[in-house]
């Protein structure tokens, strides 16, 4: 059974922290003054927040040691990451979960964040947030429905999402629990001690940036690690800005997709808001959802 | 057993004629059976295929003659000058001009005439038997990597590393040396020469000898291939790997990757071959060289390591043979790898 993090009251602390890129203090600054003006609750923001080393947040140790200390830290509720970026696969091994284990919290975020995803869900069994992140925040961003839905889903409100048919889409209902993330993520994770289990499972995918051999490819991993023929229901995200060769590849993105489950009968839907874009929905990661793909709308129900 | 078994027994239905063209048989620590195709002679076929990216006639030209003029006949596949969109002809057409080329038993070798990607579409369909009971070459590099791979992870059959039809130049006047010294190679491996091949050291190199079969390719592929009834198994082995067009916090992914998936604990040696790292004009400096990368990974490992060895997407990509057994010596001032 799903353990899920405590929901947070007024007032508790969301510690803030840079796990993998690095972000400047003024694109995190509107996010720090939503969460606590807006949203009534306390914000601790960590030693990554505006540092950068090459690449990164800080060095591998810094960076840790950040996080670290927000797991541990008793009065800490949940933890934002504030961007994603590439890092967490040089970290994630040593991070120590013994603490978070017994005291769970919420942490929060998408994109290069689906490891820590996948990897407490796959090893603690503990309900995480695929939801948007401080950039989000930006721009007014805070007052569009999907920045919403994570205060939503911190505050312990049961989601319900929906949105549109897409001719893609395959009718029907399943119900599981909830995982899936990046797909280029998921993709380098298969045979890791972080790989996602999805068999019994609703699975969500999004990407950004990517050739579309590469989408084409990477579901094929996932098909040949067997983690498609066994799906309770497939969600199919944004994926955006999508690169093609020289010589086209023929098909776009969601094509590609739709014939790599073909064979599958399990609900699908495309152009669910999960993305890189605006469109991003909170989304628990080992919660029991139930999607239901109809004729004209789909929704994904708590 | 049932390999051992068939060769064992073919092995007593050959005239002595034959006998330097057997498939020969090792044992490596974990007694798994490796097994190499029989090396090819003089008026023997290779046939051609297109089993990723499309390719016409007029550019295997180059390679056509040249394989002839080593005294081997070509057939030329049904996918050469297919097309469908990226790919040699559609999945269906890849796979019966592949399949048809491992079920003849007159072709002896199979050559790739490219790569690009889409033999992940057409590995599973594909019907082994005929190839199991009778192994060939199988010949080519980056998105082939799916092949060699499969081949060492489900029959332990031997196959070779190389360059393809599209880098046989059109001008053998305009080649560099290098150029047709590395096609040249897949001739040497063909025709069963031990291959050897010296490296000029690199300051990071970590020194040490070692034994074990040889296997690798394109890291990326290795790295989608992960956790697939393709992805290789590393344990005892000495793993080349090499890539291009990557950005460098990917090529740590994937070094993450191997790690991650356990493919780096038990290596026998590690061979470094090129890497040609994309660079953009705003992305950050990832404030690792390549050599940082690797070696960060497998510091607590004590086997030897090579930078630099000459096999990638570049015109020094010698011809290796994977699944066969090799010794890597990576000494302060040399560096080879021979095959034993």
């Amino acid at each position: 059974m799903i353990k899920i993090p405590p929901y947070l009251q007024k007032g508790d602390t969301i510690g803030l922290v840079c796990p993998a890129g690095s972000m400047p203090v003024e694109r995190i600054s509107e996010c720090i003054r939503v969460l606590n003006e807006d949203w009534g609750f306390t914000t601790k923001v960590g030693t990554t927040i505006g540092q950068q080393y090459h690449y990164f947040s800080g060095t591998d140790e810094e960076r840790i040691e950040d996080f670290q200390h927000m797991l541990d830290d008793g009065n800490v509720k949940a933890i934002l990451c504030a961007r994603g970026g590439y890092g967490l696969s040089r970290i994630i091994d040593k991070i120590d979960f013994t603490n978070f284990k017994e005291n769970p919290k919420w942490i929060i975020g998408f994109s290069d964040v689906t490891i820590l995803h996948s990897h407490i869900y796959r090893n603690y069994n503990i309900s995480t947030l695929h939801a948007p992140m401080a950039n989000a925040f930006n721009e007014d961003g805070f007052k569009n429905e999907y920045v919403h839905s994570l205060r939503h889903a911190l505050e312990g409100k049961k989601i319900k999402h929906q949105c549109k048919q897409h001719e893609f889409n395959k009718k029907g209902e399943g119900i599981g629990e909830l995982v899936g993330g990046n797909l280029s993520l998921l993709a380098h994770l298969v045979g890791t001690d972080s790989d996602l289990k999805t068999k019994g499972r609703i699975l969500f995918i999004e990407d950004i940036g990517e050739y579309l051999y590469n989408i084409d490819r990477m579901m094929y991993q996932l098909k040949r690690s067997d983690k498609l023929d066994k799906l309770a229901g497939l969600i199919v995200g944004g994926f955006t800005d999508m690169k093609d060769t020289e010589s086209p590849f023929g098909q776009t993105v969601y094509e590609i997709i739709h014939d790599a489950v073909a064979e599958y009968d399990y609900p699908v839907c495309f152009d669910f808001p999960v993305s890189h874009g605006k469109e991003n929905y909170a989304l628990k990661i080992g919660v029991g959802y139930k999607l239901k793909v109809g004729k004209n709308k789909v929704t994904l129900e708590e | 057993m049932k390999r051992k078994n068939f060769i064992q027994s073919s092995i007593g239905a050959l005239t002595a004629s034959y006998l330097p063209a057997l498939p020969k048989f090792s044992t490596d620590e974990d007694e798994t059976l490796f097994v190499s195709p029989a090396f090819l002679k003089t008026g023997d076929i290779i046939g051609i295929t297109a089993p990723a990216g499309y390719i016409t006639t007029m550019e295997i030209q180059s390679a056509v003659q040249k394989m002839e003029s080593w005294g081997y006949k070509i057939k030329i596949g049904d996918t050469i000058d297919k097309r469908d969109f990226t790919f040699g002809g559609t999945d269906d057409e890849r796979t019966k001009d592949l399949q048809q080329m491992l079920d003849d038993p007159r072709i002896k070798a199979i050559m790739c005439a490219r790569g690009g990607y889409g033999a992940v579409r057409i590995i599973d369909k594909l019907n082994w038997e005929k190839f199991k009971a009778k192994p060939k070459w199988i010949i080519g590099f980056s998105d082939v990597t799916v092949f060699h791979s499969h081949l060492n992870k489900n029959f332990g059959i031997a196959s070779i590393h190389s360059k393809m039809c599209n880098s046989f130049p059109d001008d053998w006047s305009l080649a560099e040396p290098i150029q047709i010294e590395t096609i040249d190679s897949i001739q040497l491996a063909l025709s069963g020469k031990k291959m050897q091949y010296t490296v000029v050291p690199n300051l990071q190199n970590k020194l040490g000898v070692a034994d074990g079969v040889l296997i690798g390719g394109n890291l990326k592929m290795l790295e989608t291939l992960a956790g697939t009834k393709s992805d290789i198994n590393t344990a005892g082995k000495i793993l080349f790997v090499e890539d291009t067009g990557e950005y460098m916090y990917n090529v740590d992914r994937m070094f993450w990757n191997l790690k991650r998936t356990g493919k780096l604990s038990q290596l026998k040696g590690l061979i470094i071959g090129g890497f040609k790292i994309k660079v953009d004009e705003d992305s950050d400096d990832f404030g690792r060289t390549l050599q940082d990368v690797v070696l960060e990974k497998i510091k607590a490992y004590h086997y030897p390591v090579c930078f630099d060895f000459p096999v990638g997407h570049q015109k020094n990509n010698y011809a290796l043979k994977c699944g066969v057994k090799h010794k890597l010596e990576v000494k302060p001032d040399s560096v080879s790898l021979k095959e034993i």
